[in-house]
């Protein structure tokens, strides 16, 4: 398969990062360290190149209506310049993506949806538009995307003359320019620490990247993010959100807006009894890793591991499950199956780590 | 890249050295090994007294991304376990050849002439490169 590449792909191989396929990208996964990318993230400031992501445009008098149609969360009450996380339903209350769509104006929007779902999203999303009076453009393959990401993000940005005009709050959106260039401030990411999302146009990324560099962000690949919104387990489609799930079966309630008049998906997802609820689980010995089963304390199997890795804030195995909600067990007690040996694993009401975004 | 291949040891396809000292053999993973895995976060080292078959798996080494089997070099029994690798597993990237796995009995010498010299095995990892 030809891998496809971003503009910073060259910038990677120079700087020696170990490149691996993702979400049919050829992608870094590592610079020097994912225990060192991590910890750069969690107490200073980080970089991901994240253009494999895609993004969509949309345009019109009713584009906040069309948003907030074929999305799950409120869309339509959110402020000016804010962000909304949320998934994206079909009919029948199944998850196509998960995305984030930006408030850009009164008559434009734009969302940020998953690399390995491009297509399908914008399959989907083009065939909902009839009836509204808006225009859908895909932009991914002009927008390069930096996520800077950690508690130095903010001063790290002011020192390569961004935010001249001020810092704006998490989960909103800023226009701002970089190099004489329009560029997109989102103050979102995927790690649970304050940072920014940098939507620029192809041909400035590369100058962006490395101003970061000379400000000594340290540029961390997709390994380290991973671990990174594990710990603060948001969850990534492919592992807690898939085709044949719904957002109530990944503890994404709080998403799904019930009391919206109408949108894709509402009528399933009022009525539908989930399968399974996503456990947070950590191990004091042995890692839990995706496909791993999740065993009560009789030993019967009631779910199975969807994320797992070695946390390295906490320096032990930490992993989301999907258990079934008809067994799960009132006394929190689970077991992790690890090559046929059985470990006690210790349920977590709350993230593993609680991120510093404001 | 240049790889760390200390001249007095025997080496594996799978990236584990040995040093042979009379019927005893020292097992650990190499520098070429420690650095394609990244930051490990887990050993889990076989039972001592345990018997181990030549290119069977004996214990796991984990990074935080991958997890891989440890393939033993030699048929043996095993003597000793390096126990101070599961409260710091990250001493397999921080010297990979002073911080050895297993010590076992080698119980078919014939199977020393398997091993791989430090320029066949360097010549190996440049081909994988």
């Amino acid at each position: 398969m030809n891998l496809l590449k971003t503009v910073l792909h060259q910038k990677h191989c120079d700087l020696g990062a170990k490149m691996a396929a993702f979400a049919g990208y050829d992608m870094p996964i590592q610079y020097t360290s994912v225990k060192d990318e991590s910890i750069a993230v969690r107490n200073g400031c980080g970089m991901f190149d994240v253009s494999h992501m895609g993004e969509f445009l949309v345009e019109g008098p009713e584009a906040h209506k069309f948003v907030d149609f074929i999305v799950t969360n409120d869309f339509l009450n959110a402020g000016d310049n804010k962000a909304v996380y949320s998934p994206l339903c079909r009919e029948n209350g199944t998850v196509i993506d998960d995305l984030i769509a930006y408030k850009l104006g009164a008559e434009k929007v734009l969302i940020c949806v998953n690399a390995a779902n491009i297509k399908k999203d914008w399959d989907w999303i083009s065939s909902k538009t009839e009836g509204f009076d808006i225009t859908l453009e895909d932009q991914s393959d002009d927008t390069s995307l930096i996520a800077v990401q950690g508690p130095g993000s903010e001063e790290a940005l002011k020192k390569i003359g961004l935010l001249s005009s001020g810092d704006f709050p998490y989960y909103s959106v800023s226009p701002d320019n970089f190099d004489g260039t329009e560029v997109l401030l989102a103050r979102t990411g995927y790690t649970g620490e304050d940072g920014f999302e940098v939507f620029c146009p192809n041909d400035k990324i590369l100058n962006l990247w490395e101003k970061l560099i000379e400000v000594n962000v340290t540029p961390c690949g997709l390994a380290s993010r991973d671990v990174l919104r594990l710990e603060v387990c948001y969850p990534l489609y492919g592992h807690e959100l898939n085709d044949d799930l719904t957002p109530l079966d990944a503890n994404l309630k709080w998403t799904v807006k019930l009391d919206k008049p109408s949108f894709l998906g509402k009528d399933s997802l009022e009525n539908i009894k989930p399968t399974y609820r996503l456990a947070k689980l950590s191990l004091e010995k042995g890692i839990p890793r995706e496909g791993y089963s999740v065993l009560n304390n009789e030993g019967s199997k009631i779910g199975h591991i969807t994320s797992g890795t070695h946390s390295v804030s906490l320096g032990k195995g930490i992993c989301l499950a999907l258990v079934k909600r008809s067994e799960w067990p009132e006394n929190k007690n689970f077991s992790i199956e690890i090559r046929n040996k059985v470990f006690p694993a210790t349920y977590h009401t709350k993230p593993f780590v609680t991120g510093g975004h404001k | 890249m240049s790889h760390n291949v200390p001249e007095n040891l025997k080496y594996t396809k799978e990236h584990e050295w040995t040093l042979i000292e009379g019927d005893v053999a020292t097992i650990g993973i190499t520098d070429f090994a420690q650095s394609a895995l990244g930051d490990i976060v887990f050993v889990e080292l076989p039972e001592v007294g345990g018997n181990m078959e030549i290119e069977t798996a004996f214990g796991v080494v984990e990074s935080i991304k991958s997890v891989s089997d440890l393939y033993a070099p030699l048929t043996g029994e095993v003597l000793e376990a390096n126990a101070e690798l599961e409260g710091a597993p990250e001493l397999l990237n921080t010297d990979p050849y002073k911080n050895w796995i297993v010590k076992i009995k080698v119980t078919n010498t014939a199977e020393l002439e398997q091993l791989m010299t430090p320029s066949a095995y360097l010549e190996h990892c440049n081909s994988i490169e």
